[in-house]
């Protein structure tokens, strides 16, 4: 259950982990945008050096990445079968009434993989190397204009952050209920469909249930703490955008012009 | 003497059940007081009403010369600090650092203070080296530490512990009773404690004990004097102390002649 904990936090001291959280998320953003123009073998390469680059500088093992990629193996591959066999082109390789694999599909398929590895991975960054907080913080910041709108940002923010909070300890919960369930006899590997969607209602219930009181429980610590207004409270994580952010642009932006560079001068 | 906590013929039912009824309570500033009751005895409900988290629906209740009421119920919330008794569902932040911090932001603490102050709370409590983990990472012990930090961080004149130890394992319960005693020491008369609790041997570390059952106050005393009454306690549904209960039945004696064979069966009824 752990393997597929979402917006994994790893402490640490590298010099991604001290970047403000809004460069990195900007950052993140923009490597997306700019590698979804990716079109050759030269494109993907550069942008996949880049992501790896990343990757040493997070001064991670690369072992927590590949965590990050099994949770979404099957969508994957599920993306690559669907290209492979349902590219037209020349020449066909081989065919089997609709289906078809082409040279192209092929060549799509290996693409459409690198650029979902390429995307999990920059995402995987972020979230290992930026503490749940301080993403809500830069969620927070950025979205401040909407403030304007009467968008009640400063609420969403905490919440966002009491939300990624509470998830290990429901995933635990989860498997707890599903553990004295199991005890009892009852089985969710078993039976066809329709009958294991059947045995997750008498584990939601429950579920349901420890959430609502938690979240009593919660409100009630909070409100005894102080707490009456979102928007009304001083911050103990400051952003702070230093010469390493700007660094960090610079940086994105070399990689940017290098790939349009690439995406125009070398055709492979 | 002054009074931290003074309940004046305070009434509250829960669900048209009368749970209090006229109920009066003074509690001294600087003492440590333990309301112990077993469960559904309305010692924690206590404890909600004085905060504010429930509204009573007749009488008094004046923390350090404030009434409690609509419009004081901040001011009054900023002198308590409470502890509850699950240690996950009254963890906020995502680290322990911004737990601490949780407090200390909704009280408008400026940013450049926070480090230091977060610091001296959890060294209080013995926890400065886990500035930086995360909850799912620290046992329920550690959890009821940082807790007790963060609320300490707020410096309340009143500390407040509903059940914080009824989750813990042996451990855990005894590092948080350690670390109680501790601040007792060092705030002395500046501090309030309440623990709210139906473990007797935590009981027993406080300076006044009031047994609370259905809403009325049963005993109140020194924990020698309220222990001293184990027919009231048990009828009560509380048990003694372990040292008391062993001393109880290490006292008993049988009153009448008996032969060997009678002695042999009393001493074994010992045993139950």
């Amino acid at each position: 259950m752990n393997n597929i904990m979402i917006g994994r936090f790893v402490p640490g001291d590298s010099w991604i982990h001290r970047l403000d959280p809004r460069t990195k998320m900007i950052g993140t953003f923009i490597f997306i945008f700019v590698m979804l123009w990716a079109n050759s073998w030269a494109t993907y390469a550069w942008s996949a050096a880049f992501v790896f680059a990343m990757i040493r500088l997070t001064k991670q093992p690369f072992k927590l990445y590949w965590d990050g990629l099994k949770p979404i193996f099957w969508l994957i591959l599920f993306t690559i079968i669907l290209q492979l066999f349902f590219t037209p082109g020349e020449p066909v390789l081989f065919q089997a009434g609709p289906l078809k694999i082409t040279v192209p599909g092929i060549i799509n398929a290996i693409y459409v993989m690198i650029r979902f590895v390429l995307i999990i991975l920059m995402s995987t960054i972020l979230t290992l190397t930026t503490a749940p907080t301080s993403i809500a913080n830069a969620l927070e910041s950025l979205l401040k204009p909407l403030k304007k709108l009467h968008v009640p940002v400063a609420e969403l923010a905490l919440m966002l952050s009491i939300a990624l909070r509470f998830v290990p300890l429901l995933m635990d919960e989860t498997q707890k209920i599903m553990n004295a369930q199991k005890s009892r006899g009852m089985s969710f590997s078993t039976g066809g469909p329709i009958k294991r969607a059947r045995a997750i209602v008498p584990l939601l219930i429950p579920l349901f249930v420890g959430a609502l009181q938690r979240a009593l429980d919660l409100a009630n610590a909070m409100e005894v703490r102080g707490f009456q207004d979102a928007t009304q409270r001083t911050k103990y994580r400051i952003l702070s955008y230093g010469s390493e952010d700007s660094k960090a642009f610079a940086g994105l932006f070399i990689f940017s012009v290098l790939f349009i560079a690439i995406k125009f001068f070398i055709k492979y | 003497m002054v009074k931290a906590i003074e309940i004046n013929n305070l009434k509250y039912s829960y669900d048209e059940q009368p749970l209090f009824n006229d109920f009066n309570l003074n509690i001294e500033a600087g003492q440590w007081v333990a309301l112990v009751g077993h469960n559904g005895s309305g010692k924690s409900t206590l404890a909600k009403l004085i905060l504010g988290l429930l509204v009573a629906d007749e009488g008094q209740i004046i923390v350090f010369d404030e009434q409690l009421s609509i419009e004081s119920v901040h001011r009054v919330r900023a002198k308590i600090g409470m502890v509850f008794q699950n240690p996950d569902n009254q963890f906020v932040g995502a680290t322990v650092a911004d737990d601490v911090a949780f407090g200390l932001e909704n009280t408008k603490v400026d940013s450049s203070d926070m480090p230091q102050k977060i610091d001296a709370a959890l060294t209080v409590v013995g926890m400065q080296d886990f500035k930086d983990r995360e909850p799912h990472t620290l046992s329920g012990g550690q959890k009821q530490r940082v807790a007790l930090a963060s609320v300490l961080a707020l410096q309340p004149k009143i500390i407040i512990l509903d059940e914080a130890t009824a989750m813990l394992d042996p451990d855990g319960r005894m590092t948080v009773m350690e670390t109680l005693q501790q601040l007792k020491q060092q705030f002395g008369q500046n501090l309030t404690l309440i623990t709210i609790t139906h473990d007797m041997d935590e009981a027993t570390l406080a300076d006044r004990v009031v047994v609370i059952n259905d809403g009325r106050k049963i005993l109140d005393g020194t924990p020698a004097k309220v222990f001293s009454q184990r027919r009231v306690l048990h009828d009560n549904g509380l048990e003694l102390p372990f040292a008391n209960e062993l001393a109880y039945q290490l006292d008993k004696k049988p009153e009448d002649y008996m032969d060997e064979r009678e002695l042999i069966q009393w001493l074994s009824t010992l045993n139950k």
